[in-house]
């Protein structure tokens, strides 16, 4: 049974936490156990962001770290806000015309909602794999070379070989490679002009995986890529994250929160209202959380 | 790691350069404007416009902006300006160039070289390859610029200097006589070029490549929709400016002015008169009008949907909430779609053939309803499907849960929640029969310029009779006017209005305008009750 | 579940036996007062329609029967009712159809026997319709030739759909991925206003202001031109295509949008490379009934068009405007008389033959489509 613990607030500590009807204890959280300290860069910085869907705060003053070519997992019950934050990072939030956007979040110290930036540049470097697999209906080979063809780093029209610079060898080895790279070339090297949409769920997931690494990212959002998929395809992302994260800086919204426990080096835990309530190394957080409110979560009392 | 292109971020100020690229799609504009004020003859192109002659005016700007197009081309190529191009303008860029290139090199070929028909073919294909070839074929900021730049250019300076000028003329030597005119050619072609241009330079403005694709098929299409927009407004007010002198025409205000009327057994007189909505066509008429067209068109749209709509929605029922997905539902499905793309002059001839023997083998009121309820018939039943299959079917699978029968299922859940989408769709549906002309003209129209005591009575019309069919009603069976046939025929005739109608040309527009405000009320009435549907439906 | 079958007889066989079992258990669901009634319905309905067909007076008995048995059954049997009604409506729609194709057929029959042809020593019905060119229901020898209607109604759908495919589909992608709400609640509305402005009215507007206009800017003896009464037909095909190939637009899933969005490309480049060819069953089946739709328009045509059958010389004159199926019928159908009025009916199945089959090919695009992307949404 956990008490309700009335916390003298602190300075910083801004608001109160609000009513909630799913049974969390309400207490105030604490700027402390948001903040973070790890070695190395931070890729991602968000400060003070606020999201409004219309009337609805959807996120509310939201600060955190992300560290360089490391797996960070943001875990919540539904509706707190977890998906809405990892899609400020690459600004897919301005698709939804009645998100309005506060606060600051820098890529690499530049910051990204400032006017003149450059949103393709920015995706570029900022790939997102979707909770349901989205293929193209269009050949696997298509799908992979989608991103550069349209950046213009590959031409291979009847045009560029009537000129004489057709990319065909370059298109060859990119998707080579990014298939590999998502694990899964051997399934499809010899199909590669085949429809995507023929391919398994499992399978799809890591072609857009693949089509998302083409691009030559330096983070890679995934909004619960295995959610739409059964256990033996969730291993292979799993396994996929953790030879992704050597390179690059996976960012991953989940659900599950053993998933998270597994494949993140740090955690971020979003509740009710769109708050973070406490972010710091994955391990430490499952094992002793601060916050009772986290610790009421990952022990199953609600969400 | 991969060959990618890194840009800049945050991209930086560039100005100046935005400045000219943006003042060339504004000199596009103006041109674009001057050249549609020319070929409405709102400025002839002959009369100078601020000390020079308008040909000049036109000539000049043209060449100013293909300059000006031309300049940032290969200001970018030259490196003195900051852009991001692709390697190649691309196909369409490449055959929109060809065209042009076509269109002006075949007529010079033809015409001013006087080679012929033959020449101007091959010399149009010569021009439009080499256009082709030089868009495609070098870097993107030459390739959307130099060959657009150069077309105005050089059109510009044939119009400026007056190698076409004013008198210009070229006749095409057929057998059925035509000509082309400087009067058209002038300014359609100012048009098409100041349109290619403006394409080209909101592409510089967004410093071409992607962004700048982006921007220019942007501004085409905002120019497309304005301008769709536009023309509705124009023809709209101008059916208006036409035709409300004819409207108003003796038209009084006061007591006792009006006509007759009897409401729930009160009888006054009304305090308006509007004679070409009250009046019909008599000898001894101060003023001539259309009310039993009016009175046909109202009858006609309630025969038709009295018998459209029971039936429609009825079949829409059968299809959605009893009948399997299957080889009949299909077989309906695709009859009635082409149904509902049928020209309306067949569903004429139809009850032509099919009614008119029916009815006393001569043109009857009747006849025109039930031809239009044909035409009506699958707008009816396409709206009612898609507001039923909408019906989530937890609805339909609570009531069944709850033990209720299928038919009370439909009748207190289904129908409830598809009426907004069936009353819409019958109200756009009845905007549409009402303006119809073709169906009627074969199996109702006739007695148009009939006095306004001759309007069909179709309530009072009914009587019994001794032999079979034992019901009866004349009215039905006579051929009557409606609105789109009185404007029809006073197009086609236009005699029979008597010698009290002061100018006949007022009179026609007036109807039009009738048939206007009648047809579009019924749509204004559809797309706001959709609305107030949608919103109420919103916030439930 | 259906068994599995090896051939289009066995699994017709089962259908067949399913639905015969599903009628065998309504019977034995169903009072029999309430199946006589239905069956009362049923067959007064009929007999009606036998008599109305045939033209007989006594045709008022057997709907009173009818109006009878559906009041009593309405108030009884109100669930077996309302099902024979509702399919009896739906049987009337193809109906409608059945007849419409039988009358319009049977009436041109004699004009085409009478205009027959011979090919290698075989009569042809009809034959001549289309190969000769000319058009004389007066002097002798009375000919009722196809050829420069279908020649007239071709130029001006050609360029009615140059005009109404460009525009309608640019449009049309402006109102389902570019226009801001505020915006889109304008243009969608204008658009479909001018889907109702009637086409004796543009036909007005054309005959009285473009047409003398016209004759003036290229120097033509008389008024009309295929030119012109192309552009008015292209601009009233315009709603019918606008709104159908948005439809077909806006149903591309957002997934697929963002899918391509977030590789990092421009809005337009994922219009172009993404939602129009995932629409493009949609949006071709929009510009085939934008097509349909001009090849049918009357009204228009018939009062700016100058209404002598001939070709034009040269063939491609698009300056001079004779007269298009559609109009050949609706300023003839007065005097006409005997023959002639069967050509007028020739010209209608021409015509509905056409846009029927326009109308199908459309669907089957759209269906087609659909399959091919199987189990996508």
């Amino acid at each position: 049974m956990s008490e309700t613990q009335s916390t003298t607030a602190s300075a910083d500590s801004t608001e109160q936490a609000p009513q909630t009807t799913t049974g969390e204890t309400i207490e105030e959280t604490r700027s402390e156990w948001t903040e973070y300290g790890f070695d190395g860069q931070a890729k991602l910085t968000a400060e003070g962001l606020d999201v409004f869907y219309g009337d609805d705060h959807a996120i509310k003053d939201v600060s955190m770290e992300i560290p360089e070519q490391s797996v960070t997992a943001l875990i919540g019950p539904s509706g707190c806000g977890k998906s809405t934050f990892l899609r400020c990072l690459n600004r897919m939030n301005d698709r939804i015309n009645s998100a309005r956007v506060e606060g600051s979040v820098s890529l690499d110290g530049a910051e990204i909602y400032q006017e003149g930036v450059n949103l393709v540049e920015l995706r570029k470097r900022v790939g997102m794999v979707f909770q349901s697999p989205n293929p193209f209906p269009k050949s696997i080979r298509d799908n992979i070379s989608y991103g550069p063809r349209k950046h213009g780093d590959i031409e291979t029209g009847w045009l560029a070989r009537l000129l004489g610079r057709s990319d065909e060898a370059v298109e060859e080895e990119l998707v080579e490679r990014s298939l590999k790279q998502a694990a899964l070339w051997s399934e499809v090297e010899d199909r590669l002009d085949d429809n995507a949409l023929g391919l398994s769920g499992g399978q799809q997931q890591r072609l857009c995986i693949a089509r998302a690494l083409a691009t030559d990212p330096e983070v890679i959002l995934m909004d619960e890529p295995a959610s739409a998929l059964d256990p033996i395809a969730t291993a292979k992302i799993e396994d996929l994250i953790d030879d992704l994260s050597e390179e690059y800086t996976v960012v991953i919204v989940t659900h599950n929160m053993q998933q998270a426990a597994r494949i993140s080096d740090q955690t971020a835990v979003f509740l009710t209202g769109g708050q973070l309530v406490e972010y710091g190394n994955t391990d430490r957080i499952f094992e002793d959380p601060r916050s009772q409110r986290v610790e009421d979560y990952i022990s199953g009392k609600f969400g | 790691m991969a060959s990618s292109t890194r840009s800049q971020l945050v991209e930086s100020d560039t100005s100046a350069t935005d400045a000219v690229a943006a003042g060339a799609v504004g000199l596009s504009a103006i041109l674009f404007a001057l050249s549609l004020a020319a070929l409405f003859e709102a400025v002839t192109i002959a009369q100078p416009v601020a000390g020079v002659s308008a040909v000049t005016l036109l000539g000049g700007l043209l060449a100013v902006l293909g300059t000006a197009v031309v300049a940032f081309g290969v200001g970018s190529w030259l490196g003195y300006v900051e852009t991001t191009p692709s390697s190649s303008a691309g196909l369409v860029a490449a055959s929109v160039a060809a065209i042009a290139w076509f269109t002006v090199a075949g007529g010079v070929a033809s015409q001013t070289l006087g080679l012929g028909t033959a020449g101007g073919i091959v010399g149009g294909l010569l021009g439009g390859a080499v256009a082709f070839a030089a868009t495609a074929l070098t870097r993107e900021d030459l390739g959307s610029t130099v060959p657009v730049g150069a077309l105005c250019l050089l059109t510009g300076l044939v119009f400026a200097t007056g190698v076409i000028g004013p008198e210009w003329i070229w006749d095409l030597g057929w057998e059925q006589t035509a000509s082309l005119t400087a009067e058209f050619v002038i300014p359609v072609a100012t048009l098409f070029a100041a349109l290619f241009a403006g394409w080209a330079a909101a592409k510089a403005y967004g410093g071409f490549g992607a962004r700048g694709r982006r921007l220019g098929a942007y501004t085409l299409i905002y120019l497309n929709a304005i301008s769709i927009v536009a023309f509705l407004f124009i023809l709209v007010a101008f059916v208006v400016v036409q035709g409300l002198p004819g409207l108003f025409t003796g038209v009084q205000v006061g007591a006792g002015v009006g006509p007759q009327t009897t409401i729930f057994g009160v009888s006054f007189t009304l305090p308006l008169s509007v004679p070409f909505v009250m009046n019909g066509v008599a000898l001894l008429n101060d003023y001539q009008g259309v009310l039993p067209a009016i009175v046909g068109t109202i009858w006609l749209v309630i025969g038709a949907v009295l018998f459209a709509v029971p039936l429609g929605v009825g079949a829409a029922i059968f299809l959605t909430e009893y009948a399997e997905r299957g080889r009949f539902t299909q077989v309906v499905e695709i009859a009635t779609n082409g149904l509902w793309s049928t020209p309306s002059i067949v569903f004429g001839l139809f009850g032509f053939a099919f009614l008119v023997p029916r009815f006393g083998n001569r043109k009857s009121l009747l006849a025109g309803m039930l031809t239009l309820g044909f035409m009506l018939l699958p707008l009816v039943v396409i709206t009612s499907r898609e507001a039923m299959v909408a019906v989530p079917d937890e609805y339909r699978d609570a009531s069944v849960a709850l033990g209720v029968s299928r038919w009370e299922t439909i009748k207190s859940v289904v129908l409830p929640a598809a009426l907004p989408g069936v009353v819409t769709g019958v109200i756009l549906g009845v905007g549409r029969i009402a303006g119809e002309t073709a169906p009627i003209l074969l199996t109702m129209a006739g007695g148009t310029f009939v006095p306004g005591s001759q309007t069909v009575d179709v309530i009072g019309g009914f009587e019994f009779t001794a032999a079979p069919p034992f019901v009866a009603n004349p009215e039905l069976l006579q051929a009557t006017s409606a609105l789109p046939y009185q404007l029809f025929a006073l197009i086609t005739a236009g005699v029979g209005l008597g010698d009290n109608v002061t100018s006949p040309e007022q009179f026609r527009w007036a109807t039009a305008l009738i048939l206007l405000i009648v047809v579009l009320s019924f749509y204004a009435i559809g797309i706001a009750t959709r609305y107030y549907f949608r919103n109420k439906l919103r916030h439930d | 579940m259906p068994t599995v079958t090896d051939g289009e007889r066995t699994g017709l066989q089962t259908r067949a036996r399913r639905q015969a079992e599903r009628f065998r258990d309504f019977v034995d669901d169903t009072s029999p007062e309430a199946l006589v009634t239905m069956t009362v319905i049923a067959v007064s309905l009929l007999a009606a329609f036998v008599g109305f067909l045939l033209v007989s007076s006594l045709t008022v008995v057997p709907f009173a029967v009818f109006l009878l048995a559906s009041g009593y059954g309405w108030f009884r049997h109100q669930e077996e009712t309302a099902l024979i009604l509702t399919l009896t409506t739906t049987v009337s729609t193809l109906l409608i159809l059945g007849l419409i194709i039988v009358f319009i057929f049977r009436e041109s029959i004699p004009v085409v026997q009478y205009e027959s042809a011979t090919v290698f020593g075989v009569s042809v019905p009809g034959l001549r319709m289309f190969v000769e060119t000319r058009w004389d229901a007066v002097a002798s020898p009375v000919r009722y030739s196809m050829a420069p209607m279908i020649h007239g109604t071709v130029m001006v759908t050609v360029i009615a759909t140059a005009v109404a495919a460009p525009l309608g589909v640019s449009a049309a992608l402006f109102l389902s991925e570019i226009a801001p709400d505020v915006v889109r609640e304008v243009v969608k509305p204008g658009v479909e206003i001018l889907a109702g402005i009637p086409s004796i009215v543009y036909g007005f507007i054309g005959f009285t202001v473009l047409g003398p206009w016209a004759s003036d800017q290229f120097d033509l003896s008389g008024q009309g031109t295929y030119l012109f009464v192309g552009v008015v037909v292209g601009l009233m095909a315009l709603p019918t295509v606008v709104s159908v190939a948005e439809d077909a637009l806006s149903s591309v899933p957002e997934s697929m949008k963002s899918g391509s969005l977030a590789v990092g490309t421009t809005d337009w480049q994922t219009m172009t490379s993404i939602t129009l060819p995932a629409a493009f069953s949609g949006v071709s089946a929009a510009v085939l009934l934008g097509v349909g739709r001009a090849i049918g328009e009357t009204m228009a045509a018939t009062v700016m068009l100058r209404g002598v059958p001939r070709l034009t010389e040269p063939l491609m004159n698009v300056f001079y405007g004779q007269e298009t199926l559609t109009s050949l019928i609706a300023r003839n159908y007065g005097e006409a008389d005997g023959l002639q009025l069967d050509a007028l009916f020739v010209a209608g199945v021409i015509l509905f033959v056409t846009v029927l089959g326009i109308s199908i090919g459309a669907q089957y695009i759209e269906w087609r489509m659909r399959r091919k992307l199987g189990g996508e949404v």
